[in-house]
């Protein structure tokens, strides 16, 4: 089972970091050899959702906690670093164009008669401080949401519910235009990164490539982890979590760190990916979203290393598909498929080859048995 | 202002002498009056108004609902005529006739509200006590001397506590633009000792009003601290009565969710879509009640014949939809639990993504089906208005939704706890294997619960298609809100679950009153999560020796 | 043996077919997208629109096409997913590369595309009503503006006698910049603050920065707010200015039936309800009702009743998977939508090219004109339109009756700011003394 793990790792690497890139920037236009700068951005989404998955894996697949509310610290981190985003407009904004925003606020607030910078926006105009808030917020939310919900020995459903509840409430709340983070319309029409312009393709490509560097990064993250003793407990825990308990184990802060890990990394990739769709929005935290990403593992493959991240860019892709190809049949398609995976495919994309082989050794079994049972049979 | 005393005098004799104008005259002047326009028609409607016969109140009630029509004959003339049992009648003469090319008598919200006011000064004299009292009311929110007679003849032989009550306080509202001080005053102090609570901004306006004398604003400020002191109460009140009928459509919806998620553990994401099954049921038996229903499946045309009912036959589709949205709900729930449930039973986790799946299907399902647009429900006659008591307004929708929901947690309670298949489903849902060891047929019976739960949630959908949407998203709406409500109250515990509702609506309904309604439901949800956090269990945990539990 | 040549031969010629057609096709069309939400919870409204572009182009394209070429919609479904929304206009723009782009209902969906067409130099058209604040030379509004919507409807409300205003809205962009204009349009016409309804919030500094009762999306219990709404009403000539979006519509103007409201006591006037809106609404509860728009399906006159004729018939004809086909109405923003498509075809025609930077500046130079169903609409030089603004109140066949009309109503984006409210004594007295 390792070693062709390694090499999907080696080749996918070397195919999503170097060829395609190097495909994109020099590739000419029209030949089957270019990769288009819409296919590096679309990429460049489907990847940083890939990250939120193996968050969500992190959680349910290893630890046996299955979050609804991963795209609470997904868009957390997307809004921590939209905020910086939002200040560097400044004088490319429409209503400093205009001359009636001296200040540079972002458009919205001046939208709503905000005559000043709201205290907590300021030190966002720093993109080191936002930066580290895309890690620090998520972080520090989990930490104290998981800190409770631990104490109380929170599982299961029970815990499943409370977070789709969370994330539900906080859409809620963002959704309020008065709540300064620009309600319903979100933070978008961004300009400029450290000085880069985001609409270029170079600048695009190269946020692309950071986040196929985060990815893998991440990915031997978890392997490493899964490798320590600390991974074994963490799968103990999903096992049995009483008689990890009763071995001495002191299972809450085990949950904990790793609750607050998943929500790290989700924050990372919820940072990468607002700059590459240009967009953050409450609506990326409703809870349908959070279930969504639940879904890609599923169909990936929970409990597997690569599983979550074939199943993000494959639902994905198939919704960027179907939603041109069959626009009014696409949901029954994804819902549909939803609905085999899980009743057919319980190790997802990633156990596929295995249950492939074991149906064909089954088959194999039947054949051979029928073979016996012949073979007793005519001799009587 | 003669006719004005001529109405006087005839509320006052009113059961006596009912008609002074012959009903030929009466006619005569109503079909003037359509065909007029502008003042003239207002002038002509307010003069047959104050003839108070009841046959220009039918007529004048009729247009107001836009149930006069026109006929144009040959030579351009325009006759109007009503409808009555399949006849054509002429208003001029009442006599039947065959109109030539009819079209409906046009009426814009002004003349209505011209009509109504007519129809208001005639309903001063009506029968109906509840009637008379509501216009009353409009006739003082007018603030017009000119209806002071009317209502002074009227008060003298009135003896229904509440009309006098509507009546006092009307004569007070139109006194307070009366140029004696004295008499201001007096209508002040007495609106503030009848606690009308109408009159609030108008009292308001008094106090800064540059035109009141100082001892008027002193006066005006005393009542509006009372009338304010009231109000506080009354609010207290509707809060109250919202948070509960609130509650109890929480309770309705989650009450499905109680038992399959609650009893045996399914997370059903799709029970908002059978919510929604439950709605459209409701869509359909109301139109098959009526002229039909044509719908394009998949780009398929398809019509549904209808049975073209009126009246009372047509407004009580709605005791007829409530069984079949039950139905129909329990059929899909049945198919959901065959076809897909029944496999994940030992893997509750994974089932929640299924029945998501399958929730996104049913969605598009309902757009290609019925359209993507919300369809029309109407609430039927029974349903809507509302009684007062002391002030707050109770909406027969609501009262009839805490009924209604009080009813289905009866007949839950009654059929787990008094019936035969109560008690296997509990004996299932306690310990599957030892009930199956039993004889019990668990598959037979989880089954019957899911079917059974997903008819509650039909009943949900049913119940509001009265309050609310009826389309594709309908189920997404309440999806979160009944799983919170269904977990706060203790899994598996329907005492719980009702505490829970009634609780999480009123709670939310009163943070609402205090904040807005977004903020007061982030707060209502934001407590709520907090109860869980500290309380696990919800309200009434269950009490279990099992480790795993 | 003849059976299996049949099938064979019937396949190569679906393969041929499939494989063919589409390049056949390619040489002497060019491509237009239609970018709208259907599924998820806008599709409610947007599946309309998507509706009556297609039956534009099928009209368009049986009279000729443009400059020659027939129209090939590229429809994709932006799923009421706000990054969906941009990710799919990059494909439009970028892999499709369509010549112009119909498309967006809510205004986060066009924020969201807005940075994709300036990046890409691309052209959309807008036409569902809107806040305004906005002016971006890749997007042609051809909705609504506020002073096309709201202050006329506001006008008209105290033409009638109506001294009391309650602003409720959802809590979006929309409602909240309209809310503001009015605001500030109701103060200027000596309405006092006290009889505007529905709560102010202020800043630090006491200056107002929302107006009204605002309901989040998806809200569905109305009870509080039209008790208070009730209580508003109470003392005459009210009513209420209503910026709910479509599907919060519906247990508001329930409760507000049951409660015993009726457009006599208190009319509400809704800038979000238009027929189409209408369908899921019980319309014999609403009689009298108002609503605001540039086009209402009651409008007689003889181009809209061939826009009505030539829809209904196209429906029935139409093969195209998952269009509704029974009970369909016409709505203010599918003609906008329409009047949108042929504008367009009217600047490339003039233009000469598909080139964006040249039907640009034919659109822009202001004579580009379309009489389309509502009348006759001009694009203007700042990107929106004139047009006509009725005023109509609702029946109970779910249609509106029209009231009042307002010709040739020139479209201003920017409002807020511009109406000083009036010095002096707030509030006529109500007292009438008799002399």
């Amino acid at each position: 089972m390792r070693k062709p793990e390694n090499l999907i790792l080696i080749i996918g690497a070397l195919l999503l970091l170097v060829i395609m890139p190097l495909m994109n920037a020099y590739g000419t236009a029209g030949s089957p050899l270019h990769v288009s700068d819409y296919t590096i951005n679309l990429w460049g989404k489907y990847l940083s959702y890939a990250l939120l998955a193996i968050s969500v894996n992190l959680l349910w697949g290893y630890t046996g906690l299955l979050s609804l509310g991963q795209c609470l610290f997904f868009s957390l981190g997307g809004y921590a670093l939209g905020m910086h985003l939002m200040l560097k407009i400044g004088k490319l904004g429409q209503f400093y164009k205009a001359g009636n925003n001296p200040l540079e606020l972002p458009d919205f607030m001046v939208f709503m008669g905000k005559t000043e910078l709201p205290g907590h926006w300021i030190p966002f105009h720093n993109f080191w401080f936002a930066a580290l808030m895309v890690f620090v917020v998520p972080g520090m939310v989990a930490f104290l949401f998981g800190w409770l919900a631990f104490r109380s020995r929170i599982k299961g459903v029970y815990f499943s519910i409370l977070t789709q509840a969370l994330t539900y409430a906080a859409s809620l709340l963002f959704f309020q235009n008065k709540f300064t983070f620009g309600g319903n319309n979100g933070l978008t029409d961004f300009k400029t990164l450290l000085g880069a312009d985001l609409n270029a393709a170079d600048v695009r490509r190269n946020l692309y490539i950071a986040t196929v560097i985060l990815l893998f990064t991440v990915l031997l993250l978890v392997k490493w982890l899964l490798g320590t003793k600390f991974g074994k407990v963490q799968k103990a825990i999903r096992d049995s979590e009483n008689r990890v308990l009763f071995s001495g184990y002191a299972t809450t802060t085990f949950k904990l760190f790793i609750f607050v890990l998943c929500a790290v990394i989700a924050g990372a990739a919820g940072a990468l990916y607002v700059p590459q769709v240009g967009i953050i929005n409450p609506s990326e935290m409703t809870p349908d979203k959070s279930l969504e990403a639940v879904v890609w593992v599923a169909v990936g493959g929970r409990g597997t290393l690569l599983g979550p991240v074939y199943g993000a860019i494959f639902v994905n892709a198939l919704k960027s598909w179907a939603t041109t190809a069959y626009p009014d049949y696409w949901l029954i398609i994804l819902g549909g498929l939803f609905v085999l995976a899980v009743l057919f495919t319980p190790n997802g994309m990633a156990g596929l080859p295995q249950q492939i082989k074991d149906i064909i050794a089954w088959f194999k079994r039947r054949a051979a048995n029928r073979h016996a049972e012949a073979a007793a049979a005519t001799p009587a | 202002m003669l006719r004005f005393l001529l109405l006087a005098v005839l509320c006052w004799a009113a059961p006596v002498l009912a008609q002074t104008m012959p009903d030929s005259e009466v006619r005569t002047k109503l079909s003037a009056a359509i065909l007029a326009e502008d003042e003239a028609q207002e002038e002509l409607i307010q003069t047959v108004g104050a003839t108070g016969s009841p046959l220009a109140a039918e007529i004048l009630g009729l247009w107001r609902q836009g149930s006069v029509y026109l006929d144009t004959t040959a030579d351009g003339d325009k006759i109007p005529f009503i409808k009555k049992d399949g006849a054509s009648l002429r208003i001029d003469t009442g006599a039947a006739f065959t109109p030539e090319s009819p079209t409906e008598a046009e009426t814009s919200s002004k003349l209505r509200k011209s009509i109504r006011t007519a129809l208001d000064l005639m309903e001063v004299a009506d029968p109906d006590p509840k009637t008379r009292a509501s216009a009353i009311q409009k006739l003082g929110g007018t603030q017009n001397d000119e209806y002071l007679p009317v209502l002074k003849v009227r008060l003298e032989m009135e003896t229904d506590k509440k009309v006098r009550k509507a009546l006092e306080a009307a004569i007070a509202t139109i006194d307070l633009t009366n140029e004696d001080d004295a008499v201001c005053i007096a209508a002040i102090q007495k609106l503030g000792t009848l606690k009308n609570l109408a009159s609030m901004d108008t009292l308001k306006a008094m106090i800064t009003s540059e035109e009141e004398s100082d001892a008027a604003k002193a006066e005006a400020q005393k009542a509006v601290s009372i009338l304010e002191s009231y109000s506080r109460w009354v609010n207290a009140g509707g809060t109250l009565f919202s948070g509960i009928s609130a509650g109890s459509v929480l309770l309705v919806v989650a009450l499905g969710l109680a038992i399959t998620f609650g009893l045996m553990g399914v997370i059903n994401m799709a029970h908002g879509e059978i919510m929604a099954v439950g709605a459209y049921t409701t869509y359909f038996v109301q139109n098959i009640f009526g002229g039909g229903l044509s719908l394009s499946m998949f780009g398929q045309g398809l019509k549904i014949p209808g049975m073209n009912l009126t009246g009372s036959a047509y407004q009580s589709y709605f005791i007829w939809a409530i069984p079949a949205s039950f139905l129909t709900a329990a059929l899909v729930g049945i198919a959901l639990e065959r076809g897909v449930i029944r496999f994940l039973y030992k893997r509750p986790l994974e089932s929640l993504l299924a029945t998501w799946g399958i929730s996104l299907i049913l969605q598009q399902l309902f757009k290609l089906v019925v359209g993507p647009n919300n369809v029309s429900v109407s609430s039927p006659t029974y349903l809507s208005g509302s009684f007062i008591v002391s002030d707050v307004s109770l909406g027969y929708n609501r009262v009839f939704v805490i009924c209604f929901a009080a009813a289905i947690v009866f007949c839950t309670w009654m059929l787990l706890t008094k019936t035969r298949l109560g008690l296997f489903i509990r004996a299932v849902m306690q310990n599957r294997q030892m009930a199956a060891c039993m004889g019990v047929r668990t598959e037979r019976v989880n089954m019957l619960t899911f079917g059974f739960g997903s008819g509650l949630a039909g009943l949900g959908g049913a119940f509001l298609s009265q309050l609310g949407n009826v389309g594709p998203n309908l189920g997404q709406d309440y999806i979160v809100d009944s799983f919170m409500t269904v977990v706060v109250g203790g899994v598996g515990n329907l005492i719980g679950t009702v505490c829970s509702a009634i609780g999480i609506g009123t709670a939310a309904q009163s943070l609402q009153a205090v904040t807005d309604p977004s903020m007061g439901k982030v707060l209502a949800l934001g407590s709520i999560i907090l109860f869980l956090l500290w309380r696990p269990g919800g309200l009434f945990p269950t009490r279990t020796r099992s480790l795993e539990g | 043996m003849i059976k299996s040549y049949l099938v064979k031969a019937a396949l190569t010629l679906c393969v041929a077919a499939a494989t063919l057609a589409p390049q056949v096709r390619a040489a002497d069309t060019v491509k237009v997208g239609v970018l709208h939400s259907l599924s998820g919870t806008m599709a409610i409204s947007e599946t309309s629109l998507r509706d009556v572009l297609l039956f534009a182009f099928d009209e368009i394209n049986k009279s000729g096409g443009v400059l020659g070429k027939q129209i090939e919609p590229v429809v994709v479904d932006g799923a009421s997913n706000w990054p969906l929304f941009a990710e799919k206009a990059k494909q439009l723009l970028e892999v499709d590369k369509t010549a112009v782009t119909f498309g967006c209902w809510t205004s986060v969906s066009r924020k969201s595309v807005l940075p994709v067409y300036e990046k890409n130099n691309g052209l959309l058209f807008y036409a569902v009503q809107y806040e305004g604040e906005e002016l971006s030379k890749n997007i042609f509004y051809t909705a609504e503006a506020v002073n096309q919507q709201a202050t006329p409807a506001v006008d008209y409300l105290l033409a009638e006698g109506k001294k009391k205003f309650y602003l409720l809205g959802s809590d979006y962009v929309y409602p909240q910049t309209t809310n503001l204009v009015l605001l500030e349009y109701l103060l200027s016409k000596g309405v006092p603050l006290a009889n505007i309804g529905g709560g102010l919030s202020k800043d630090s500094d006491g200056k107002v920065i929302s107006a009204g009762k605002y309901t989040p999306f998806g809200h569905t219990d109305y009870q509080q707010i039209v008790a208070e709404i009730k209580k508003f009403a109470a003392s005459g000539d009210a009513c209420v200015v209503s910026t709910l979006n479509g599907d919060t519509n519906v247990p508001f103007f329930k409760e507000y039936a049951a409660a015993g409201l009726t457009a006599e006591d208190c009319p509400v006037v809704s800038f979000s309800i238009s027929e189409d809106e209408f369908r899921g609404l019980p319309a014999d509860q609403l009689v009298g009702q108002l609503g605001c728009w540039t086009y209402f399906q009651s409008i007689q006159s003889p181009a809209n009743k061939k826009f009505i004729t030539n829809f209904t018939d196209w429906l029935k004809t139409t093969e195209v998977p998952g269009i509704q086909k029974e009970g369909r109405v016409t709505c203010s923003p599918m003609v906008l939508s329409y009047d949108g498509v042929y504008l367009w075809k009217a600047a490339v025609e003039k233009a000469k090219s598909f080139d964006v930077d040249k039907v640009r500046t034919v659109l822009e130079s202001g004579t580009i004109s379309f009489s389309g169903p509502g009348g006759k609409v001009t694009m203007q030089k700042n990107h929106h339109l004139t047009k006509n603004v009725y005023i109509g109140e609702t029946t109970k066949d779910g249609q509106f009756k029209i009231l009042k009309s307002f010709n040739n109503v020139v479209g201003e984006p920017f409002l807020k700011g511009t109406f000083k409210a009036s010095d002096g004594k707030p509030a006529a007295a109500k007292k009438k003394k008799k002399g």
